[in-house]
C-alpha cells in the first residue's frame, strides 16, 4: 500500500517534470542518449525547478488544503500528508528541498511505439536518490510478504548495473545520479545498452529527433517530441487525422491538420519569457501548395492581415481570425466534402434571409477576412434582475465591403431571423422578441429584447434573459451581439479603430486572448450550476461535487492571461500558446447555499 | 431453505383464503405457517419502500410487520427538509429536458421517505402527465411537486389541485377551455381515466362535465379562470341537472360508486399484484372505507399491514425505475443519475414521458428480450468497476461494513440482500458454490456475482 502510495506520489510529479538531463554529475549524457531510436514520444525538460518552485509555494499547499472540503478528499489529502511525512523521515529532508535534490537535475520520458516505457530522472542528490530508492524497495518487499508474495521483489545484474523488479510491470535501476524507471526489463535493458554503447541507435541521434530539437532550440525549458510516422500508425491518432472533417473546425484550424497529416515529426517547446509561460509547436508538416485550406486563411493582398482583439469593458475572451468566407465556402467540397449534403437545408435558410442572394458570392464575398469574436461580462439591468444562469455576452464583428448597400440587406435578414425566433417560440408559448431601435455613439443599432419578467424575484430570473440580440452597423463595420450591452460597446471599439486604423499583421491568421480572471469570475458566478450539473452527472455528494468544482475554480483561477497565436512559419503551420500565470491566494470561494 | 412440497401446501391454502375479504385485508399477524422472515421483510421494502439496504432488513426482521410498517409509513424528521432541497434543485434544472428526470431519480434514491416516493410514482402512472405534450420542464416539475405534496393525502383534493394545474391543462389539450367549444378529450380523461374508469358513462355525460369545465386557460404557464368563458348554463350530467361547475362535477363523480373502487383497483395492482385481477368482492371493504374521505394514506396503510399483501411475494414485475433504484439503493450508493435517466428511458420507463395516456402499461409489458438484455447490461454497467457509473456500487464495501469480508460470506450477503429466501435451496447453493471456486477473490468477482444475481430471473421480481 505504502509503495503504491509512494508511487502515486512521485510519479505524477516526476511526470510534470520531464527533465533534460544536462550531464550534471559523473558526465552523464543525455538521457534522449539512452532512449531507443524508434520512440514515438520523448520529453525532455530542462531546468524543471524553474516550472517547478511555483508548485512548491506555501500558498498552493494552503489552497490545495483548503479546497479538500469533503471528507473523501480529506482522507486522500491525510494519506498523502502521511506518506510525505514518512519519506521526509527517511531522507531526512523536507519535501521541497528533497524534491529540488532529487529532480533538479532533470529528467526524460520516452515512449516507444509498442508501448514501453522509460523515464530517467537525474537527481543533484545521488545519496538521496538511492535513499529513496531503497525505502521504496523495502516497503515493497514489506508488502509483498504481508501479502504471500514475498518473490514479487526481485533484483539481477544486467551489464555492469542492479536492476530491481518491484511488481510484473516495473523494472527500475540507479546508475550514478540517475534512475531508470520502466514499464518492463526489456525496455530497461535496452536504455543500459545505450548507455554502454556510445554510438548506438538512439533517439539523440536519429534524424528527425534532431530536427525537432534545432526547430525547439536550446533556450526551450522543455520539449516534447513526436514522431508522427510512428504516432500516424496508431489506430486512434490515424482516425483522428483522416476522419470527418466538420465546417468548424475546418474553419478554425485553417491547414493545420493537412500539415499533422504529412508531418514527419511535431515538436513543442516550452520557454520562460519574463514571467510567461510560452509553448511553441514546431513541425516539418505543411498542407500541399495551393491547397484549399491555406488559400482561405492567409492574406492575400498587402494591407490584409489579421487585425488586433478588440478591447471592451469586462471581455474575457476574444478571438481574431483572417478567414476569406468567400474563398472557404467556395472550397466546401474540398474541406469537407462529407457534410455538403448537410448544408443544403442551411443555405435555403440563408435564401430566404437574404432573399435569394447566392450564399457564396452575393453574401459571403460582401466581407472582408477579418472576423473578431468577442465574449464579455454581462451588466444585468437591476430593475428587470439577473438570470439563475448568467451567460457572457458575444457578439461577432466582421467589415463589409459595401456597407451602405449590403448594410440594409443584412439588416433586413437579420430582422427576419428574429422573427422566425419569435414565431416559434409563439408556437410553444413562450414569449417573443420585441425590436426596437436605439442610438449609441451616433449610430443608429437594432435590438431585440424581452419583456421584463412579472416576476418580483429578480435574483433568478429565466435564463432568456441573458439575450437582447442586436445588430450595429458603425461605419463599414458590421456587429451582431447577442446583447445591447456589448453591443455598445463595440461601437465604441471599432469607432476607435477605424479612426486610427491598426496595422494588420501578416505574421498570424488566428489568436485568441483570454482574461483569466474574468473567465474566473463568470465560472464563479454559475458555481452553483456547475455544482449541481457535477452531482447528477457523477452522482457524487454535494461536498464531494463542491470539492471537484473548487479544483476547476482554482485552476482557472490560476490563469491571469493567455494568448493562443496560430501562424504559419516558412509555409509550416505554428501554434504558440503564453500562459501568464498567478498562484491562489489559498482564499477559499465563497459557498453559495441553495435557497 | 424452503421445502418445495411445504411451499405448494402453503401456496395452496392461501390460495383458498385469497378470495375471503375479511381474510385479505385483517392486519397480517406472523405465526408458525407464516412466519415473519427476510423474504417478507424484503418484500415489503421492495413493494413499499423502493428497495432497501441490509441494515433496514436486519431491523425490519428485528421490529416485526407492525413497527416495520409503521416506520416505512412515518416520514423521519429529515424529509422536509430533504424534500425541500431537492424541490430547490429540481425547480433549477427546469432549463433543460433531462434535468428534473435526473434530480427526481436522485430523490428516489437518496429519499428518507420512500412510501412517499412510491405513490408519488403511482398518481404519475394514474394520472400519466407527459412532457412529450406539454413541453415545459418547468410545468412538469410544478405537477410532480404537487403530486408528491398529496400524495399520501386526500384523492379528492389531490384531484381538485391538478385541475388547476397548467401542465395537466395542456396535455389534455384544454389550454384554452371555452364555452363556444367545450374540450370533450379533458372532460372524458377526468372521468374515464382519473375518476369513473371505462364504461362508467355516456357521451351525455361527457358533453355535460365538458361544458362545466370551461372558463379554465393557460396563460404564460398559469391556470387562470375567466368567468365569461364558463358555460353557466343547466347542464345534465350522471342522472343529475344542474348549473353545474368544476366543483360540483368533482363532488358528483367522487360520489359515483365506480370511483373509489377504479381507484382502490390501481393501489391493488400497484402494491399487491399484477397478475391476477381481484374479484370486485374482495376490493369491496377497501373501496367502502376508502369512499369515506378518500384518504389514500389510510388506504395503503391497510393494504401494506394486510394478510393478502404479505402473501403476494414476487407477484409484479419491477419496473426499469424500481429495478434500479432499488439495486442502488440495497448497495447503499448514489450514481451519476443523468445517464441513468437517459438508460432508464432506453428500457421504457422516461420518468417525464409515460407513452401512453394511460400511463406505463406495466406488468410483462417491461419485459421482452431486448429489456432484458438491456436490464443485464444496465446492472453490468452499474456494478462495473469501473465504467459510467464510476464504480460507486461496492458490492465489497457493503459486505465489509457488515462484517462479511470473507468471500463466502460476501456472496452471502449479496445473496440474501437481493434475492432473500426467493431461490430453491439448491440453486442458491449451486451459485455459491460456483462463485467460490472463481480463479480469484477480491472485489472484482464479487462485481460479477452480483451482477449475475441482478440478472437473474428473480430480481426483475418485486
Amino acid at each position: 500500500m505504502i509503495l503504491k502510495k509512494a508511487l502515486s506520489v512521485c510519479a505524477p510529479v516526476l511526470a510534470v517534470l520531464a527533465v533534460q538531463a544536462a550531464g550534471l554529475a559523473a558526465g552523464l549524457p543525455p538521457a534522449s542518449r539512452w532512449a531507443p531510436e524508434d520512440a514515438a514520444l520523448v520529453v525532455e525538460v530542462s531546468e524543471p525547478m524553474a516550472l517547478l518552485e511555483p508548485l512548491l509555494s506555501p500558498d498552493l499547499a494552503k489552497a490545495m488544503t483548503a479546497l479538500s472540503t469533503n471528507q473523501e478528499s480529506t482522507l486522500k489529502l491525510q494519506q498523502l500528508q502521511g506518506i510525505v511525512a514518512y519519506l521526509e523521515l527517511q531522507l531526512g529532508t523536507d519535501w521541497r528541498a528533497g524534491l529540488r535534490a532529487l529532480l533538479g537535475g532533470g529528467f526524460a520520458f520516452a515512449l516507444e511505439p509498442g508501448g514501453g516505457t522509460l523515464l530517467s530522472v537525474d537527481a543533484r542528490d545521488e545519496k538521496m536518490l538511492r535513499q529513496l530508492e531503497e525505502t521504496v524497495r523495502q516497503s515493497a518487499v514489506g508488502q509483498a510478504s504481508a501479502q504471500g508474495r514475498a518473490g514479487q521483489v526481485a533484483s539481477r545484474q544486467y551489464r555492469d548495473a542492479t536492476l530491481w523488479s518491484l511488481a510484473t510491470n516495473e523494472a527500475h535501476a540507479v546508475v550514478d545520479n540517475r534512475l531508470l524507471l520502466a514499464n518492463g526489463p526489456a525496455t530497461l535493458e535496452r536504455a543500459l545498452d545505450l548507455r554502454l554503447e556510445p554510438d548506438g541507435k538512439c533517439v539523440a541521434s536519429a534524424p528527425l529527433y534532431q530536427a525537432a530539437r534545432q526547430a525547439v532550440g536550446r533556450d526551450a525549458r522543455a520539449m516534447v517530441f513526436l514522431n508522427m510516422q510512428k504516432l500516424r500508425l496508431v489506430a486512434k491518432v490515424k482516425e483522428a487525422l483522416a476522419g470527418d472533417a466538420n465546417p468548424l473546425g475546418a474553419l478554425l484550424l485553417a491547414d493545420t491538420r493537412e500539415a499533422l497529416c504529412q508531418a514527419n515529426w511535431l515538436a513543442l517547446g516550452v520557454y520562460l519569457d519574463e514571467g510567461k509561460l510560452v509553448l511553441k509547436t514546431f513541425t516539418d508538416g505543411q498542407a500541399p501548395a495551393g491547397a484549399k485550406t491555406v488559400a482561405f486563411a492567409n492574406p492575400l493582398n498587402a494591407g490584409e492581415g489579421l487585425l488586433p482583439p478588440l478591447e471592451v469593458t469586462g471581455r474575457i475572451a476574444c478571438l481574431s481570425l483572417h478567414r476569406d468566407l468567400r474563398e472557404f465556402y467556395a472550397a466546401k467540397d474540398e474541406l469537407f466534402p462529407e457534410r455538403t449534403s448537410g448544408l443544403v437545408f442551411f443555405e435555403n435558410m440563408m435564401g430566404i434571409f437574404f432573399s435569394g442572394i447566392e450564399l457564396t458570392e452575393g453574401v459571403l464575398g460582401e466581407t472582408w477576412p477579418d472576423i473578431r469574436v468577442v465574449v464579455a461580462a454581462q451588466r444585468y439591468d437591476a430593475a428587470i434582475g439577473t438570470p439563475a444562469a448568467q451567460m457572457p455576452a458575444f457578439a461577432a464583428v466582421l467589415r463589409l465591403r459595401h456597407p451602405q448597400a449590403f448594410g440594409e440587406i443584412v439588416e433586413e435578414a437579420w430582422q427576419k431571423a428574429v422573427g422566425l425566433a419569435n414565431f416559434t417560440r409563439g408556437q410553444q408559448a413562450l414569449p417573443g422578441l420585441i425590436i426596437d431601435r436605439a442610438s449609441h455613439g451616433g449610430v443608429k443599432y437594432t435590438l431585440s429584447y424581452f419583456r421584463p419578467p412579472g416576476d418580483k424575484n429578480t435574483a433568478a430570473i429565466d435564463g432568456r434573459y441573458n439575450y437582447r440580440p442586436s445588430l450595429a452597423r458603425p461605419g463599414d463595420y458590421l456587429i451582431l451581439s447577442s446583447t445591447d450591452g456589448l453591443a455598445q460597446d463595440l461601437i465604441d471599439a471599432v469607432q476607435k479603430e477605424a479612426a486610427s486604423p491598426p496595422t494588420p499583421s501578416q505574421a498570424a491568421h488566428s489568436t485568441l486572448e483570454i482574461d483569466g480572471a474574468r473567465l474566473h469570475a463568470i465560472l464563479l458566478a454559475n458555481r452553483e450550476e456547475f455544482i449541481r450539473k457535477n452531482m447528477v452527472e457523477k452522482g457524487g455528494s454535494r461536498e464531494q461535487a463542491e470539492t471537484e468544482t473548487g479544483f476547476l475554480m482554482a485552476a482557472v483561477g490560476c490563469l491571469d492571461r493567455a494568448v493562443l497565436t496560430l501562424a504559419r512559419q516558412n509555409a509550416h503551420p505554428q501554434a504558440t500558446l503564453e500562459l501568464k500565470l498567478k498562484m491562489p491566494d489559498g482564499k477559499p470561494e465563497k459557498t453559495t447555499a441553495m435557497k | 431453505m424452503r421445502d418445495q412440497a411445504q411451499i405448494d401446501g402453503r401456496a395452496a391454502r392461501l390460495q383458498n383464503r385469497n378470495g375471503d375479504p375479511s381474510w385479505a385485508w385483517a392486519p397480517y399477524r406472523p405465526d408458525a405457517e407464516r412466519p415473519w422472515t427476510l423474504e417478507l421483510a424484503a418484500h415489503l421494502y421492495r413493494r413499499a419502500a423502493l428497495g432497501a439496504n441490509w441494515g433496514e432488513l436486519q431491523q425490519a426482521l428485528a421490529d416485526g410487520p407492525e413497527a416495520a410498517v409503521g416506520k416505512l409509513l412515518h416520514p423521519k424528521p429529515e424529509t422536509t427538509a430533504f424534500n425541500q432541497a431537492f424541490d430547490a434543485y429540481e425547480n433549477a434544472a427546469t432549463g433543460s429536458d433531462g434535468g428534473v428526470p435526473a434530480w427526481w431519480l436522485r430523490r428516489l434514491i437518496q429519499t428518507p421517505d420512500p412510501v412517499l416516493e412510491q405513490m408519488t410514482l403511482l398518481w404519475h402512472n394514474h394520472f400519466a402527465i407527459t412532457n412529450a405534450r406539454v413541453n415545459n420542464p418547468a410545468m412538469m416539475c410544478r405537477y410532480v411537486h404537487l403530486l408528491r405534496r398529496h400524495a399520501l393525502g386526500r384523492f379528492d383534493t389531490l384531484l381538485e389541485s391538478l385541475l388547476d394545474e397548467p401542465a395537466v391543462l395542456v396535455c389534455l389539450g384544454a389550454r384554452a377551455n371555452r364555452k363556444a367549444r367545450p374540450n370533450l378529450d379533458f372532460a372524458r380523461a377526468l372521468m374515464e381515466r382519473f375518476t369513473l374508469g371505462p364504461g362508467q358513462f355516456s357521451d351525455q355525460d361527457v358533453q355535460g362535465a365538458a361544458r362545466a369545465l370551461t372558463g379554465w386557460f393557460v396563460s404564460q404557464d398559469e391556470a387562470r379562470y375567466i368567468p365569461r368563458e364558463h358555460d353557466s348554463a343547466p347542464k345534465k350530467f350522471l342522472g343529475h341537472e344542474g348549473d353545474f361547475d368544476r366543483k360540483d362535477l368533482l363532488r358528483l363523480l367522487l360520489e359515483q360508486p365506480a370511483t373509489a373502487p377504479f381507484l382502490v383497483r390501481k393501489v391493488y395492482r400497484w402494491f399487491v399484484s399484477e397478475t391476477v385481477s381481484p374479484p370486485d368482492a374482495l376490493l369491496a371493504p377497501l373501496a367502502a372505507d376508502f369512499a369515506k374521505d378518500f384518504d389514500a394514506g389510510r388506504l395503503l396503510e391497510t393494504v401494506l399491514r394486510s394478510n393478502l399483501f404479505f402473501s403476494s411475494c414476487r407477484q409484479r414485475i419491477k419496473s426499469p425505475v424500481l429495478y434500479a433504484v432499488s439495486l442502488i439503493r440495497g448497495l447503499e450508493a448514489t450514481v451519476g443519475t443523468a445517464r441513468l435517466a437517459s438508460d432508464l428511458a432506453d428500457l421504457g420507463q422516461d420518468l417525464f414521458q409515460p407513452p401512453t395516456l394511460k400511463g406505463w402499461a406495466g406488468g410483462q409489458c417491461w419485459i421482452n428480450r431486448f429489456t432484458l438484455l438491456g436490464r443485464a447490461r444496465l446492472a453490468e454497467d452499474l456494478l462495473a468497476g469501473s465504467g459510467p457509473y464510476g464504480a460507486r456500487l461496492d458490492p465489497s464495501a457493503i459486505a465489509s461494513k457488515y462484517g462479511q469480508s470473507a468471500p463466502e460470506a460476501a456472496s452471502r450477503l449479496l445473496l440474501n440482500l437481493f434475492l432473500d429466501g426467493s431461490l430453491p435451496e439448491e440453486t442458491r447453493q449451486a451459485l455459491l458454490a460456483a462463485q467460490a471456486r472463481g480463479p480469484d477473490q477480491g472485489p472484482e468477482p464479487l462485481r460479477r456475482f452480483a451482477a449475475l444475481l441482478a440478472a437473474l430471473p428473480e430480481s426483475h421480481l418485486a
